[in-house]
């Protein structure tokens, strides 16, 4: 079975999750990759919950706000957009592909764009493969704990 | 905290969820989950026996937390936590995920929208264990309303709530009232006169001793919310006044259309094609001339001139079918000898009395002729043969198949709506949406049409979109005893949803007052900490995302709930069913 990627994706309450609800009510069609997280603004993804997601198993991480000069608290998504621009570099150091995290604006207007996205990011996903993330750390844990375990043998044969 | 007791709903929408997603296998696989007490599927749940259904089951089997799995929540969460609190439970207690708009509509193999809709559903139940309850803001309101714009939504607006005693402040941009109606001669369908409507108004208005009128004003920012608005004007750039008022009706009503865009029609090039606004002003004067100052003995009346077409605008305009008509009825008046053609994509006279009105001018010799009004135009051309008329209209009639000439000496362009110019400016400033149109986005169309998403504000007349006199009216009346509803309870509950911060966590960077657009964070320089103002705190969740010690919370969007709604949904791997 070829590779179907996992996205998580954040949309602000007043412009994009609007927007991906004008999607539905249009019928239009997209990939069901895309897993569909509220939040109030734009400016409210923490940095945490989008590296959450990624360790979570996630393979993309989409967040979406309003179009710039149109958040409805005014400026959150241009918090967003500087707090994407770093994490996009964290990630990249942590051997995540930038490509992997998307900001994207969506206003309440844009279902079609929000239903184009949702199938261009799943297909550069599909594309790219998996992220694996989840399963280094879960190993990188498992070693760690296999490690630990030897320690405390060791420590328990030189009391020995 | 206590143990959370979890009541899970998962709603069919009569075959809309069903159909693409197995409503009973999710109801049945989730009822293993840890907490989950009560899991079940219903055909609707918001109906009554839908919430009845959560009500006997939060009183029978001790539930202290809901899920409901169906629609947006933009359309159905407040009524889910209505009857939550019907049964006398915290209505924040409460998390819907929505299987309806972004599943079930939207994807097309019923077994990835179900492994979809599980997984939210899963996303939601992690959530809602970390749900709090909260305790709702009651504000009082400022019986004071703020109206924008002058037309014959914003005037009857203006009289409505101020006959009951209340305070109107009632903002024009231009230098008089009435609005685009201020240049009509007669309505339709029953060619009443316009002035007989609306010049009563503007004489009561310019009296009323609660209305204070600011002509040659434009809005800049209003600040507040719901009950407790303000804004300073400018009046003519001269005064400066502030303003405090509880509630806000958008009336900013429509611009038209711009025909000189179209080839076809030479508007612009060719002197006797004119808009229905300027052929409008001569009806009103009573002389219908050519520009050459001759009496025209053919009339062609063109419809749909910027609508319904995709190179302009897609929509409908609404009235202008019916304005057409009406033309024709006038035209026949004044000059009963002259030829008149109506030239039309397809005639839509709805509503009442429109229809009849459409048969009796079809009886009064009129010649209609239909054209393609996506892919083929008329073309108005200048006659440079003949002198005894100046212009031809080439057309494909439809119904005859035939190519035809129309001699005319004047073309009257139905000319369609627009949204106003400044659309953008005012949804800035009172926050509400616009869509691709750029007319105003109700809160829900069906449930709740005069509302926005933003409590206090109301949109009516066509900065919705465009439409006449009689809904435009409508509108009006609904948003006003909205708003009279609200002034008579004297106070509205208010979203408690703001910042909080943990005293003892919080190390005093001050880095949360940095982000804050509201300026609603302060520092207490005793205690070395931050403190929100909730009144001001709109709760965006900015500065919970920016604070470095996790001090801050957004209340209804902690981290907590936020992180396990991320491990609900991907605790599901897509492949397994
Ligand atoms: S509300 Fe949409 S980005 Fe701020």
């Amino acid at each position: 079975m070829s590779f179907e990627p996992k996205i998580v994706s954040f949309l602000c309450n007043w412009c994009s999750y609007t927007g991906a609800d004008l999607a539905g009510t249009s019928r239009m069609k997209y990939a069901a990759n895309i897993r569909i997280i509220r939040v109030m603004c734009s400016g409210r993804v923490d940095p945490t919950f989008v590296l959450k997601a990624f360790r979570e198993g996630a393979d993309g991480v989409l967040i979406c706000g309003c179009h710039p000069g149109d958040c409805h608290y005014h400026e959150g998504n241009y918090k967003c957009l500087r707090r994407y621009k770093l994490l996009t570099k964290y990630i990249k150091q942590m051997g995540i592909d930038d490509k992997r995290l998307r900001l994207e604006w969506i206003s309440a207007s844009e279902g079609k764009q929000f239903a184009e996205l949702a199938n261009e990011m799943a297909e550069t996903l599909r594309n790219l493969g998996p992220a694996n993330i989840k399963d280094k750390l879960d190993f990188f844990q498992k070693t760690k704990s296999v490690n630990e375990d030897e320690n405390v043998e060791k420590e328990k044969m030189e009391a020995i | 905290m206590e143990e959370p007791r979890i009541g899970v709903y998962i709603c069919w929408c009569g075959t809309n969820i069903a159909k693409m997603v197995d409503v009973e296998y999710i109801a049945e696989e989730v009822k293993k989950l840890q907490n989950v007490v009560v899991s079940r599927n219903y055909k609707y749940m918001c109906s009554d026996p839908g919430q009845d259904l959560i009500i006997k089951d939060i009183k029978e089997n001790n539930l202290n937390r809901i899920v409901v799995s169906a629609c947006s929540p933009r359309i159905h969460e407040l009524t889910f936590r209505k009857a939550l609190e019907n049964a006398g439970l915290n209505s924040y207690l409460f998390e819907m995920a929505n299987i309806r708009e972004h599943v079930s509509w939207v994807h097309t193999d019923r077994k990835e929208a179900t492994e979809k809709a599980k997984s939210l559903v899963m996303a939601a139940i992690k959530r809602v264990g970390f749900h709090e309850s909260l305790a709702k803001r009651s504000v009082e309101i400022n019986p004071a309303s703020l109206i924008i714009g002058g037309g014959i939504a914003g005037l009857t607006a203006a009289l409505e709530i101020a006959d009951t005693g209340k305070q109107v402040y009632l903002i024009e941009k231009k230098n008089s009232l009435g609005g685009n109606l201020a240049f009509v001669d007669l309505s339709f369908p029953d060619l009443s006169s316009v002035k007989q409507i609306l010049d009563p108004k503007i004489e009561k208005i310019n009296k009323h001793p609660n209305i204070k009128v600011f002509l040659n004003t434009e809005i800049d920012e209003i600040f507040g919310y719901v009950g407790n608005f303000e804004t300073k004007l400018f009046e003519n750039t001269k005064s400066e006044e502030t303003l405090k008022f509880g509630n806000i009706i958008v009336a900013t009503g429509l611009k038209p259309f711009d025909p000189s865009v179209i080839p076809e029609y030479a508007y612009g090039k060719l002197p006797d094609v004119i808009t229905s606004i300027e052929f409008e002003k001569m009806l009103k004067e009573g002389i219908i001339r050519t520009k050459a100052g001759k009496e025209p003995k053919n009339i062609g009346i063109i419809h749909c001139v910027g609508s319904r077409n995709n190179k302009y605008n897609e929509y409908c305009s609404r009235t202008c079918c019916a304005t057409g008509l009406k033309y024709a009825n006038q035209l026949r008046d004044a000059l009963p000898e002259a030829g008149i053609y109506e030239l039309y994509g397809d005639m839509r006279v709805f509503g009442k009395g429109c229809e009849e009105f459409y048969t009796q001018t079809s009886r009064k010799d009129i010649v209609f002729m239909m054209f393609d009004q996506r892919n083929d135009l008329p073309k108005i051309k200048a006659n440079t043969s003949k002198k005894d008329f100046n212009m031809i209209i080439e057309i494909n009639e439809k119904l005859s198949g035939e190519e035809l000439n129309i001699p005319v000496d004047m073309v009257v362009l139905m000319v369609g709506a627009q949204a106003q110019d400044n659309a953008k400016d005012i949804s800035h400033a009172v926050g509400i949406s616009m869509c691709g149109n750029a007319f105003y986005i109700e809160r829900h169309p069906k449930l709740d049409p005069v509302a926005t998403t933003t409590d206090g504000v109301y949109i009516v007349g066509s900065c919705q979109g465009p439409k006449g006199i009689i809904d435009s009216v409508s509108q009006t009346r609904a948003a006003v005893s909205r708003i009279l509803g609200t002034i008579a309870k004297g106070s509205v509950q208010v979203e408690v949803t703001t910042a909080v911060v943990n005293e003892d966590v919080c190390c005093g960077c001050q880095t949360c007052i940095s982000v804050c657009p509201y300026t609603a964070i302060s520092f207490n320089p005793e205690k070395n900490i931050s403190v929100v103002n909730e009144v001001l705190c709109k709760g965006c969740g900015t500065c919970g995302s920016a604070c470095p010690t996790g001090a801050i919370r957004s209340r209804h969007f902690t981290d907590l709930q936020i992180l396990s709604q991320i491990e609900g949904i991907m605790s599901l791997e897509l492949e397994e069913v």
